[in-house]
């Protein structure tokens, strides 16, 4: 059916929409393009025929060039939708990705996250005072400054902001500050414990 | 040195500092950590918590930990070891102890810089003198060198440095009977988690989910037999006036209470473990004092049983039910009927009776103060191998916390396991005839291989089995003498290496002081012996040692009680 691989992409799109990002589906795109060239060729044969006065083609050209439109619509919004989930993905796990997520990339998307990395960098530079600020960090207001943190796993030392040494073992419960320990928690090192 | 006022000299000075606490294993401490914990939270002071089951973790956890430490808050361990000479820490280190075992070291009691106890100031009255304990020797010691300097002749004919040696040797003398008599008896005093919920109320911190939890402490307390009944009537009182002051409500304003707030609630609870969550027929089984009263361990106590359900009027098939789907008037008339007809069946009040609070929150059924402390004590000390202690220790902070009722139904669950494990070792003891007398005291072993043999294990279950045994025993024994005999509890501990747990508990009749003094006679007997006993556990009755020893050290012990 006309445009139906690029509501393939769409629903790949759908299903995905967790924390994860597919790989690139290069083959799908690669069959898209093919199929806007067919329907592209097709369409210059019969155009022929429509300026030779056959009317009766132009419905065939009319549905033919829907269809173009339809999946370079569909093609776009895969990209774009690649490229927000990446773009969120750098709020959430910071500027190094983790490796499955690099792997999943295209060489273009990869550039642009690079690129887009450097501008969020510079622009973190130049705001706040002398040393910047962090802007990924605290995207939600936090409720207090410290956390109750309990050891998942035999981390070893940890040294704070202040100089404190910590030694992180398994099961033991530690109220640190939340910034200093909030990528310990992402790593699945430390678990926040809610009260 | 004993700490006065709480706020100035533990709290305001902790301010701003990191703090490491290490917790002993039991339900007790385990609440005084959680209020310690709620009131640091407020404050915002850093801390770090680790648990610790004895003597050699907690110098294990405290060189892990110390760097950079400057206060160390004990909890319901440590008071009765010199903490100083054991944790050799640098001299900026405080230390504030807050435990419940007494007596407490007088080494502990007398250093005015590094250690402060966190205690009542009634309860240390019994100390020794500072003057009993240590003297100024520098003067004598220098005399004495001096005297061997200057000659032989000299010193024969000094009466007064012999009149000094021999008041020296007087002291000296004094000195270890003093000692011995303040630590022959170990026994408790005030809970831990009351003494935090005190300091809590100090500083006008005190809620309703603080005053439940040291009443959850106080109950340990009083099922693992630490504090006589006494003790526990003298606390429950404190802790009813913080309930009243809480809990208070005007008239009009009864409905606008929100059903999901914490409701705390004085009663006369029922003694039975666990009765909200089970059947009456199984809670009565496995309640101590009416299994051991009527027997129920044989066909006739249970048929006794039965007897006195019928007299009560309650149906047999209704008491099979869970206590919560019996008919409702029914299980409205259980207390009444049961306090009616107890004495028939030669029941006391006491037995029956436990002045205890429960808890209302949400819809859910309500808690009581015992069903708490099983559950957390159950999880606490599970039986399951696969599980690190401190995985048990985080479950049971779980079970604490307020709201997490899945975790509060796997612990009443794991509690009906453990209970049933007991009843059923109390009876093989008896069915087997295993409980022994060896002249001054009782002695039972549990066998190797038994079923639920990990169980007992563990300090606290294996005194409540121990008590259970001599209990049932004293129940069922023709000796007259055996209400004065206590009990000594073997457990296997690790096969691999030929370890037992060894406990012993005090004899029935001293019921109304629960003061133990088989810290001493252990201590003793492994001395005599030259067995390689381990005192590695905050109670000093209870010991490790390895299977092998165990006929010589009962031996060396028999000779030394009798």
């Amino acid at each position: 059916m006309l445009a139906e691989k690029a509501l393939d992409l769409i629903r790949e799109l759908k299903r995905t929409s967790g924390g994860t990002l597919p790989p690139f589906n290069e083959d799908k795109i690669r069959q898209v393009l093919e199929e806007v060239q067919t329907l592209f060729e097709q369409n210059r044969d019969t155009a022929k025929y429509a300026a030779e006065g056959q009317h009766d083609v132009l419905a065939a050209i009319q549905l033919r060039h829907a269809g173009i439109q339809r999946n370079k619509r569909c093609l776009l919004a895969y990209l774009y939708n690649r490229l927000e989930n990446i773009r969120r993905m750098r709020w959430e796990f910071g500027s190094v990705l983790p490796a499955d997520v690099k792997y999943n990339m295209c060489e273009h998307e990869a550039q642009w996250f690079n690129q887009y990395n450097r501008l969020l960098a510079n622009y973190m530079r130049s705001i706040g005072e002398s040393g910047g600020l962090d802007l990924t960090q605290d995207m939600k207001p936090p409720k207090s400054l410290y956390v109750l943190v309990r050891c998942l796993m035999d981390h070893g030392e940890f040294e704070t902001q202040d100089g404190t040494v910590i030694l992180l073992k398994k099961n033991s419960q530690h109220y640190l500050m939340r910034s200093e320990c909030e990528h310990l928690i992402r790593q699945g090192v430390l678990e926040h414990i809610v009260q | 040195m004993l700490v006065r006022d709480f706020k100035r000299e533990f709290y305001d000075v902790v301010q701003h500092q990191r703090v490491l606490v290490l917790v002993a294993f039991d339900v007790d401490s385990l609440c005084g950590c959680k209020i310690l914990q709620y009131l640091f939270q407020c404050d915002q002071v850093l801390y770090t918590i680790v648990p610790v089951t004895d003597l050699q973790e907690l110098e294990k956890a405290f060189l892990e930990n110390a760097e950079g430490i400057k206060h160390v808050v004990l909890i319901n361990c440590g008071a009765t070891v010199d903490i100083v000479d054991l944790l050799q820490p640098e001299d900026h280190v405080r230390f504030y102890i807050c435990d419940s075992h007494r007596p407490v070291d007088v080494h502990n009691f007398y250093n005015a810089v590094q250690v402060k106890l966190l205690m009542r100031e009634d309860e240390l009255s019994t100390i020794p003198t500072y003057d009993e304990l240590f003297r100024d020797d520098s003067e004598d010691s220098g005399n004495e060198s001096e005297d061997s300097d200057t000659g032989y002749k000299k010193k024969k004919f000094d009466e007064e440095s012999i009149m000094r040696r021999q008041e020296k040797r007087r002291w000296s003398e004094n000195r270890v009977k003093v000692l011995f008599d303040y630590t022959k008896f170990t026994s408790y005093g005030t809970s831990a988690s009351l003494v935090m919920f005190d300091l809590a109320w100090k500083l006008s911190k005190d809620t309703n989910t603080l005053l439940w939890l040291a009443i959850v402490g106080v109950t340990d307390q009083y099922i693992h037999f630490k504090t006589p009944r006494d003790k526990y009537m003298e606390d429950i009182l404190t802790l009813q006036s913080h309930v009243s002051r809480h809990n208070q409500r005007g008239g009009d304003n009864e409905n606008t209470l929100s059903i999901n707030s914490l409701k705390i609630s004085f009663e006369e609870e029922l003694n039975f473990p666990l009765y909200r969550h089970w059947t009456l027929i199984d809670t009565i089984c496995h309640s101590m004092p009416i299994a051991c009263k009527l027997r129920l361990w044989s066909l006739k106590g249970q048929k006794r049983l039965h007897e006195f359900l019928a007299e009560m009027g309650l149906p047999l098939n209704q008491c099979r039910q869970q206590f919560g789907a019996m008919d409702a008037n029914l299980r409205s008339e259980v207390k009444g009927k049961i306090q009616e007809f107890m004495s028939k069946y030669g029941l006391d009040i006491q037995d029956v009776i436990l002045p205890s609070f429960s808890l209302h929150y949400g819809y859910k059924s309500q808690l009581c103060a015992t069903d708490y402390v099983l559950s957390s004590i159950a999880v606490l000390e599970s039986g399951d191998k696969s599980r690190s202690s401190t995985d048990n220790f985080l479950e049971a902070c779980d079970i604490l916390q307020k709201g997490c009722t899945d975790k509060m139904e796997a612990g009443l669950l794991a509690a009906k396991l453990q209970l049933r494990s007991i009843y059923t070792q109390v009876q093989s003891f008896l069915e087997m005839h295993q409980i022994i007398s060896a002249g001054p005291f009782l002695y039972v072993f549990v066998q190797e291989g038994t079923a639920d043999s990990s169980y007992f294990t563990h300090p606290q279950c294996s005194i409540r089995l121990a008590r259970f045994a001599l209990q049932a025993h004293c129940a069922v024994s023709r000796n007259k003498r055996a209400q004065s005999l206590p009990l000594v509890l073997g457990a296997p501990l690790r096969q691999e290496e030929g370890t037992s747990l060894v406990v012993g508990i005090p004899p029935l009749d001293t019921d109304d002081e629960r003061k133990n003094f088989f810290g001493k006679a252990f201590e003793q007997a492994a001395e005599a012996t030259n067995t390689t006993a381990k005192f590695n556990n905050f109670d000093s009755y209870i010991i490790e040692m390895k299977s092998e020893d165990k006929s010589k050290f009962f031996d060396a012990l028999i000779s030394i009680l009798q």
